[in-house]
């Protein structure tokens, strides 16, 4: 300490011999945490892991609670991005081109049908594990107060990310591309007032053609991406503002210290006790909190891992379809849609205005509207609670009747959309 | 009132006269502002509504009366109309399915839709499932050089023949 002037000859010698542990501790600022302060500190002062509290209840790791379904999502989504962009280097979205650069996915370029089939399961696993999130989220009454603006923005995600795989649709452009996305934009058409010139700005066109694909194109490569970030954002930013996941009313609080006859101690303001809500701990008062590094992060990583597991195998073992070229003149019979807007087509054939925009506008105008006109505070971060037993059942007859119209539309429905049986 | 001076308030107190010409700036600078925002959303619109369309045509020629002969019924399916002849007389009526927009085929009764199952008679009409208008029928001409030429962007009353 006391003697720099006899190591200053060296010094010049020992800054290249430090410069590695420099370097690193310049970029880490924490060693691998030991303390309950350096567990603290490696949440708060790592940019990737900032996005964690420093402590979580426990409720919030119980994986039966979650099923880690959100997370999952996230994941799902992240493969999408990764093999997006890397499909994007070799796919042109030209009508006499798409097609054949499919084939040349499979053919010539290097793990293309492995990065396919990943593009493809991820997005229908997608869409189903955000409609399980959704699911969870209502049947625990995790919407309520004060998380009912993030439900908003979560039926939002869904709609987006709906969006986003109904556009990806068209972009092999195949068969069962051109004859969905000419179904489904028409449905669109049936939309009051402005339905004709939506479908026309959508396309384009009059009909599916250059104009369409290029457009769904730029909207599933760029736009869609985007908003898709920003509301992930806002989503994640919205979970910390909200006082972390629900959980049970008796964990909601903690156990208040009692004060008479106790001199007042003078509250110690941490960094979270800034935030307002009704969760926020501040000062010494018990909690049933542990610290994300490393419990919350253990359970993302075995969520992430489980996730690109499941979507590799499916990868390796199922290719993901891919018809004949487009025909125009010969509509394949009968003309699906991807699975989960075969519940929408089958009310379609029904009545094209109620199946395609009333009942659907219905239902979603519905979803946004729960956590406004469902204001009872009980019952919340419990599975299927007692005092829910209304409304659970309202939403779950609900979910099995879209799941009856998805399966009658894929497995009931022949040509000319007449009702076969599957066996 | 407006004697009353909060430390952290800069402005004279005897500048009343200034609050009512900021809260005009002000107010002011919100109309501005949220008049560009709707001007940009409706250029917005007006960007995405394309002025030239690069796919089918909707006015073009499919040929001379004798390439279809009385008593025929031909379905041209890139142009997604079947052309009628019934002695002299020629109509165009569309294939494009007016439930969901899929093509619809020829069939002995008329036309039925593979998407699904509408089914119209001879001349259009919705004969069954969920299509919910006739097929329209388009003006058909016979242009200077003895082509039939098909308008998509006008159409007629079903059972309006072109004499040839």
């Amino acid at each position: 300490m006391n003697t720099p002037t006899v190591e200053k000859p060296e010094s010049k010698l020992t800054a290249l011999r430090e410069l590695p542990a420099n370097v690193w501790h310049s970029i880490f600022r924490n060693p691998l945490p030991s303390t309950d302060h350096e567990r603290a500190s490696t949440s708060f002062t790592n940019f990737f892991l900032h996005i964690h509290p420093v402590k979580v209840h426990r409720n919030t790791l119980r994986p039966l609670y979650t099923m880690g379904l959100g997370l999952m999502t996230t994941f799902l989504f992240l493969i999408l991005v990764v093999t997006g962009i890397l499909l994007m280097f070799y796919y042109v979205p030209s009508t006499t081109q798409a097609y054949d650069r499919m084939l040349d996915m499979r053919g010539t370029v290097a793990f293309g049908i492995f990065l396919r089939n990943m593009h493809r399961w991820s997005a229908h696993g997608m869409v189903g594990v955000a409609f399980l999130h959704l699911c969870r989220v209502f049947f625990t009454g995790a919407y309520k107060k004060p998380r009912e603006f993030n439900w908003v923005i979560g039926v939002i995600l869904l709609l987006v990310t709906l969006f986003m795989s109904f556009t990806g649709y068209l972009l092999p452009w195949d068969q069962l591309a051109f004859w969905a996305i000419t179904v489904g934009t028409s449905i669109a058409g049936y939309a009051p007032l402005i339905g004709k010139q939506m479908q026309f700005v959508l396309l384009g066109d009059t009909s599916v053609g250059q104009e369409a694909l290029l457009r769904f194109y730029v909207l599933h490569v760029a736009v869609l991406p985007a908003v898709m970030v920003l509301l992930m954002a806002i989503h994640f930013w919205r979970i910390r503002k909200d006082g972390g996941l629900s959980r049970p009313e008796q964990t909601a609080l903690p156990e208040p210290v009692p004060a008479a006859g106790v001199v007042k101690i003078r509250k110690v303001y941490g960094l979270q006790g800034f935030v307002r809500g009704p969760f926020t701990k501040v000062g010494n008062t018990p909690d049933d909190t542990v610290y994300s590094w490393p419990n919350l992060l253990m359970a993302e990583l075995f969520v992430f891992v489980l996730t690109v597991s499941i979507i590799l195998v499916i990868s390796l073992f199922f290719a993901a379809p891919l018809e004949q070229p487009v025909n125009i003149m010969h509509p394949p019979n009968p003309a699906k849609a991807p699975w989960y807007f075969l519940g929408l087509q089958e009310m379609v054939s029904y009545s094209a205005f109620w199946g395609g925009i009333g009942v659907p506008g219905l239902m979603v105008a519905l979803l946004f509207l729960v956590p406004y006109m469902d204001r009872g505070t009980k019952g919340v971060g419990r599975w299927f609670a007692k005092e829910r037993l209304l409304a659970n059942t309202i939403f779950l007859a609900m979910v099995i009747l879209n799941v009856i119209f998805i399966i009658i539309g894929t497995f009931f429905r022949g040509p000319n959309w007449t009702f076969v049986t599957p066996f | 009132m407006a004697g009353v001076v909060r430390s952290h308030d800069r402005r004279p107190a005897s500048a009343d006269d200034k609050v009512g010409r900021r809260r005009l700036l002000a107010w002011l600078s919100s109309v501005g502002l949220a008049g560009s925002a709707l001007l940009a959303a409706v250029s917005d619109v007006i960007f995405f509504k394309p002025r030239v369309t690069y796919g089918q045509p909707a006015i073009f020629q499919i040929g001379k009366p004798d390439d279809f002969p009385p008593g025929t019924r031909i379905a041209r399916e890139a142009e997604r109309i079947c052309i009628v002849r019934e002695g002299n007389r020629v109509a165009a009526i569309s294939t494009t399915c007016t439930h969901l927009g899929c093509s619809v085929g020829i069939s002995d009764t008329g036309f039925a839709c593979p998407c699904h199952g509408s089914r119209y008679d001879q001349d259009g009409n919705v004969t069954g499932g969920p299509a919910p208008k006739p097929l329209p029928w388009f003006k058909v001409t016979l242009a200077p050089n003895g082509e039939i030429e098909v308008d998509k962007n006008s159409t007629v009353d079903p059972g309006s023949y072109l004499n040839v």
